[in-house]
């Protein structure tokens, strides 16, 4: 019995946060698990902060993962890492996709972007447990940038989820077109192969 | 194996959800008939899934033109014994106000459901007024879910209770329902379909001062049988621990917070917790039956002592000596937080919290300054950022011949467009509710004397744009209305609406133009721009600035990600623009700063196009004074 798993991810809006907690929650549901969950969203998807909440198990009834208290972080996008910062624990796992997203107020000059170090020194203060990788690259490896998403849910499932790999993986299948699948899971299997990689 | 989804008839299976899809599948479970609304996060969900198994249900389901005539439409059904719900975001409530007061007197026979859904913390909304006092004024009871599962059992359970009592219920739903995600089991879908049928009867439905008179006791009197049944509700459960001396009453959401707070200071069996699915009206016999049982009550709810009022109320009257606390520990603003319930049970218990919440704050305080600024932003291609940059180029030559120190203002509306209130466009000077631009620009025009530009969207124009433009006519008010049409209700998910020419169920339909409304009107200055035509839209909105009285402009260009996936449909390529080096001077950035489109960035030093994020609307291309940007 699972009494409480917490996933927090985020990213950019049109990054496809909310398409991975799509998948995660109906593999957990054909796990036979209990899920709960919950995005913050800016006032319109494209372009904002994105965070979505995916929660397992019976001891679970907000949507939203308390303070302190995520198991596994998955940010799209360093910064939004760190705009999350206040979930981690000493014990959370972050997984971190390298590739950095500027926002049009740096362009504009109304904000500025921290550098990748700046980023990594806060999140050790909060969690011992930080794993790179470049998924954006990793996702063209598989043959299309989109597949960033389904990168870092591989790179997840590699530190090891109360659903199963097989479960996910029919997941995926199920939820793309024909055409497109089989890259989303060579993109899976990437991220999978990765992440352990880099564990290790 | 068919795919299960929210209409499938699997009584016992499990499906992961959004919590409006919950929602919709209580709506299909109980068997109702019409359903119409007006898009509002966070309800609108709710209505599209409805309306993408109407027919297969045999069920109506519509978008209304507003919130007043999607309650009269589901009102008129319940009359009519069919059973009904009418759906709108909390500030849609407001919109039918009207008709909802006088709902009370009249009840239900089909049995009749207000889908509010209220936005704590408004995270897409203008405020985040509490709807249960609109239903405490109009003497209307409030079923509010803790959970997506209990949401679509509420919603289920709803039309028979209103059926039972021959009343209209308030369904109060939040943002962290409708757009929560879970897990929920189906039940049994209602397949009775009944003919609607209309009997006059003046004393009932003639709402004249006598049948005021007469409806009134007749509402209180059903209203004191449903504040004695919800004792019996199963949405209201009280669980007392032995020798507890805090008790918790927690209404819809705040239960889930409360019960994890419990458990994380482990304190299951040390606090009693009754938790309340009808704040209005409260359980009240469980209500006494915990406050005669502890010496301390922490009232957990969102937004509004509304719950605290009544429970003090019933202590009060009965002379309870018990402490109760609510908004002196928790916030009236925002959504409640398991972390927040923790800490305010932890204070008054003087447990300590699991985790050092000060430490994490620090941190969090440590980071906030690294952090960019990602404020959502018009996509790339949008067309309201031609027409801002338009009405902004236009109104400013205007307002200069009038004086130096003359700025044009701008009253702005609800939708996708006000997000111009941002830098660089800044070109929304005031948003307070739909159609509110037109209306404060009526006001504006005798008071000041700068070019008035006001926009709305062509959604919100249909909504209620039209009364302040016909008193601009009326009153003679100087004003240019700009209708923003990007045929689509955008901002809540391209919704149709009576300008797009089809209906919530996919047929054809009658489609209204905005400018054939404004002649209608009496406007005499009415024309049609394409925005990325810049130049004419320019000199188009200067014309009708300077036109002495009401000046229409209707601003049309599709939705830019409609238009996208049209474009798709098609198999037609997106031509995105470049940055020609050569011509371009990496100092002068005019792009950029006069637009603020994501797809234009800076590499080092260099002004650059992201192909992956330009649509080839070709805006900046026209704003370029070295002519640098070119077509890939």
């Amino acid at each position: 019995m699972v009494k409480e798993f917490n996933i927090l991810i985020n990213g950019v809006g049109g990054q496809g946060v909310i398409l991975m907690s799509e998948l995660l929650g109906r593999a957990a549901v054909a796990d036979n698990l209990r899920v709960r969950g919950s995005e913050i969203l800016g006032m319109a998807v494209r372009g904002g902060s994105v965070t979505s909440s995916i929660r397992l198990g019976d001891d679970v009834y907000g949507p939203l993962i308390p303070t302190g208290k995520c198991q596994a972080m998955v940010s799209m996008e360093p910064s939004e890492a760190l705009r999350n910062i206040s979930y981690l624990s000493e014990s959370s796992l972050v997984l971190l996709n390298t590739a950095v997203t500027i926002p049009f107020t740096v362009s504009i000059g109304e904000s500025s972007y921290p550098s990748l170090e700046a980023i990594l020194e806060k999140l050790a203060k909060a969690s011992e447990h930080i794993v790179q990788l470049d998924a954006s690259q990793l996702a063209q490896e598989a043959g299309n940038l989109l597949t960033t998403n389904i990168v870092m849910l591989g790179a997840l499932f590699s530190a090891g989820l109360p659903i199963k790999i097989a479960t996910i993986k029919e997941t995926i299948q199920a939820h793309f077109p024909a055409k497109v699948a089989p890259v989303n899971l060579k993109a899976f299997d990437l991220g999978y192969e990765a992440c352990r990689q880099a564990v290790k | 194996m068919k795919e299960l989804t929210v209409s499938s008839d699997a009584p016992g299976k499990r499906l992961f959800v959004l919590g409006n899809e919950a929602i919709a599948r209580g709506v299909i479970e109980a068997g109702v008939q019409v359903a119409a609304a007006y898009p509002g996060t966070p309800s609108s969900e709710v209505t599209e899934t409805l309306a993408g198994v109407a027919k297969e249900l045999d069920m109506y389901v519509e978008w209304s033109t507003n919130e007043k005539v999607a309650f009269e439409v589901a009102l008129a059904a319940s009359i009519c014994g069919v059973r009904a719900l009418a759906s709108m975001k909390h500030v849609g409530v407001n919109v039918a106000h009207d008709p909802l007061m006088t709902a009370g007197y009249i009840g239900a026979k089909g049995g009749f459901v207000l889908l509010s859904a209220d936005d704590p913390w408004a995270w897409s909304s203008q405020n985040e007024q509490d709807n249960r006092y609109i239903a405490l004024q109009a003497y209307i009871p409030i079923l509010e879910p803790s959970s997506v599962q209990e949401a679509k059992d509420m919603m289920a359970d709803a039309f028979n209770l209103s059926e039972q009592f021959r009343h209209i219920f308030m369904f109060r739903s939040v943002t962290r329902i409708g757009h929560a995600r879970g897990d929920i089991t189906l039940g049994e879908i209602s397949r009775e379909r009944r003919k609607g049928h209309f009997v006059k009867n003046r004393s009932w439905l003639v709402y004249t001062p006598r049948e005021a008179r007469i409806n009134k006791p007749l509402m209180l009197e059903r209203f004191e049988t449903i504040k004695k049944a919800v004792n019996t509700l199963t949405y209201n459960q009280l669980k007392l621990a032995g020798g507890a001396k805090l008790g918790i009453i927690a209404s819809g959401l705040s239960y889930s917070y409360a019960l994890e707070a419990v458990n994380w200071l482990g304190l299951e069996d040390k606090v009693s917790v009754l938790k309340i699915g009808t704040p209005h009206p409260l359980p009240e016999e469980m209500v006494l039956e915990l406050l005669n049982s502890v010496k301390e009550v922490l009232v957990a709810e969102e937004l509004d002592p509304f719950v605290e009022l009544h429970v003090k109320a019933i202590a009060g009257g009965h002379n309870l000596p018990v402490k109760i606390h609510g908004k002196d520990l928790l916030p009236r603003i925002g959504e409640l937080s398991t972390r927040k319930l923790t800490e305010a049970i932890a204070k008054l218990t003087k447990v300590k919290t699991p985790v050092d919440f000060t430490a994490i704050d620090k941190l969090e305080q440590e980071t906030t300054p690294l952090l960019p600024w990602r404020p959502p932003a018009l996509c790339p291609g949008c067309p309201h950022r031609a027409s801002h940059y338009a009405i902004r180029v236009a109104s400013r030559r205007v307002a200069r011949e009038l004086g130096k120190d003359i700025e044009p203002v701008y009253p702005g509306d609800i939708g996708c467009y006000n997000l111009a209130y941002n830098p660089p466009q800044e070109a929304s000077d005031t948003t307070v509710c739909m159609g509110g631009s037109f209306g404060i620009a009526n006001g504006m025009a005798h008071v000041i004397d700068a070019p008035i530009v006001a926009h709305l969207g062509d959604s919100t124009f249909f909504h209620s744009g039209i009364p302040p433009l016909v008193n601009a006519v009326y009153n003679k008010a100087n004003i240019t209305m700009m209708i923003l049409d990007n045929s689509a209700t955008a901002m809540t998910g391209f919704q149709p609406h009576p300008g797009t020419g089809y209906t919530a169920m996919g047929e054809e339909a009658v489609q209204l133009k905005p400018e054939d409304v404004a002649r209608a009107c009496g406007v005499k200055f009415v024309e049609v721009v394409d925005p990325f035509d810049l130049k004419k839209a320019t000199e188009t909105i200067e014309k009708a600035i300077r036109f002495e009285g009401p000046a229409v402009v209707v601003s049309r260009h599709l939705c830019a990600i409609i238009e996208q996936r049209e474009k798709k449909k098609r198999k037609e390529a997106v031509v995105p623009y470049r940055v020609d080096p050569a011509k371009c001077n990496d100092k002068c950035n005019a792009c950029i700063e006069l637009l603020g489109c994501p797809a234009l960035i800076k590499e080092g030093t260099k002004t650059v196009i992201d192909n992956s994020l330009c649509n080839g609307c070709g805006l900046c291309a026209q704003v370029c004074p070295h002519k640098a940007i070119v077509l890939e």
